[in-house]
């Protein structure tokens, strides 16, 4: 694994140059975007410099996805991570005509049916956004430091399953690594094996 | 996990193609489950083979021990008398999936997923077991629906053999011959891995895997290479299968191991020891 930490000074706009599936690193800076989210307002992650920043990505169809929505667990980390000051940015890059594709209406009435609290839902029905973090699953999560360095890319936690009853014995990665991130210590488990739905893209 | 013996069970090459019992068919959304046995009985104290018979809707698939880049492998829990004692699932090589560039391994049609049960020397003869299994899965086309049935054999002890194959309706190509004859064939074939910058790097040497026609690779464990087809090259009679590495790796497992399939082929699984002084570790 490259660490670029170089590169880490600041968010680099590597932008959409690399066609198919890229990847971030962990230790790299995470690659800029702007996306359009489901109040139709334009949002960047470069917006978010200087602050800690959750990427969710999300398929409302998806079973994994409703398990972690229905138990709670995706809506319960979204309100612990925004009370605390950190931006949880929920996309989804279903391509239109397949399963989980939303506008920006089907979005709020997700938003509003499980109480989630995203700081916002990123509508990336061309995938650009996915393919440029290489987002293979739903869910698929990345934390992004307040230097922009990608500090945890992976699943949402340590079972896969659909199974809500594996949820109490589970890791939860995300605020694991967010909890550890705060007090200064190193990320112990900065990646693991995203699972869940593919993501639908488009052809 | 691949090592069948293949000793305890001479291959009839005339095998009937129904040959073994199975319990009622559990029917779900896109797929039909069963639990089926090779033989009509049990004999104390030795091992017999029964099998989770999955019936595919037309384009809809389940999932290998490693599933890919999205998907479940399918799981067993079993129910079983004292003594007894199941197997994990033998998996036959798996099919590549590509949908929307993502890559799944699995299985569609019709699969029998073998497991050996060990029955214990005290099991008594003229007695009736019931072997149940709890079995989970994901199935997808498009979309995926996770899925799970509860299936049983009921199933007589005899004090001894040989035990006649009863009726069971099982296709000929997925009956318990047919599958073990086609699992991936063990030992045969050295091979080793190495980390060669970003790509992991397996050499085979295998007289067989010459041409490279048709030729893919699966790897058990995730996390170590990414799941798109290898490059395959020949090397002074070698042949080198080369891999992007997983973008989930962290460190290099002691040995990877893969299931190589060939076009009209038997697949081959090889046990590659990564090569020493190969990284270990990445920390943030």
């Amino acid at each position: 694994m490259k660490f670029s930490f170089l590169l880490a000074s600041g968010i680099a706009a590597i932008a959409f140059a690399s066609p198919g599936f890229a990847s971030p690193t962990v230790g790299a800076p995470a690659p800029d975007f702007s996306l359009t989210d489901s109040s139709g307002k334009p949002q960047t992650l470069s917006q978010y410099k200087g602050k800690t920043v959750v990427l969710e990505w999300n398929n409302p169809g998806c079973p994994f996805v409703k398990k972690h929505y229905e138990s709670g667990n995706i809506p319960k980390q979204q309100a612990a991570a925004t009370s605390a000051g950190i931006v949880w940015l929920t996309i989804n890059s279903g391509a239109e005509g397949k399963q989980g594709h939303v506008d920006g209406s089907a979005a709020g009435d997700f938003i509003a049916r499980y109480h989630a609290t995203p700081t916002a839902y990123l509508i990336d029905s061309d995938g650009k956004v996915g393919h440029l973090y290489g987002a293979k699953t739903t869910p698929h999560l990345f934390v992004i430091d307040a230097a922009g360095t990608v500090r945890y890319m992976g699943g949402i936690d340590s079972i896969a399953s659909t199974d809500k009853d594996d949820l109490a014995k589970a890791t939860q990665y995300v605020p694991q690594a967010l909890a550890e991130l705060k007090a200064g210590k190193v990320v112990s488990v900065p990646t693991s094996m995203p699972y869940g739905c593919g993501v639908k893209y488009g052809s | 996990m691949l090592n069948f013996s293949l000793r305890l069970f001479p291959l009839v090459a005339s095998a009937m193609a129904m040959n073994g019992v199975q319990g009622a068919i559990v029917t779900t959304e896109h797929l039909g489950i069963e639990l089926v046995g090779e033989r009509a009985a049990l004999v104390p104290g030795t091992t017999a083979w029964l099998g989770l018979h999955i019936r595919h809707e037309p384009l809809w698939h389940t999932y290998w021990i490693n599933p890919g880049d999205s998907g479940l492998p399918t799981r067993v829990s079993w129910t079983l008398p004292a003594g007894f004692k199941a197997g994990e699932i033998v998996w036959p090589a798996p099919k590549r999936f590509a949908v929307d560039g993502l890559a799944n391994f699995g299985y569609d049609g019709d699969v029998l997923l073998p497991v050996a049960l060990d029955i214990p020397g005290d099991a008594t003869p003229g007695s009736t077991v019931r072997i149940a299994a709890e079995v989970r899965w994901l199935v997808c086309h498009e979309e995926c629906i996770p899925g799970k049935a509860n299936i049983a054999l009921d199933l007589p002890i005899l004090a001894s053999g040989p035990i006649a194959a009863s009726a069971a309706n099982v296709p000929r190509d997925t009956s318990f011959g047919a599958t073990r004859a086609a699992l991936p064939q063990d030992g045969a074939w050295k091979a080793d891995a190495r980390l060669v910058g970003d790509n992991i790097e397996v050499q085979v040497r295998g007289a067989d895997l010459t041409t490279g026609f048709g030729l893919d690779a699966f790897a058990e464990q995730p996390k170590i290479v990414s799941n798109a087809v290898p490059r395959v090259s020949q090397r002074n009679g070698i042949a080198v299968l080369e891999f992007a590495k997983s973008d989930y790796f962290t460190s290099a497992p002691s040995a990877l191991d893969l299931v190589i399939t060939r076009k009209g082929m038997r697949a081959l699984h090889v046990h590659a020891a990564f090569a020493p002084g190969a990284p270990v570790s990445a920390s943030p």
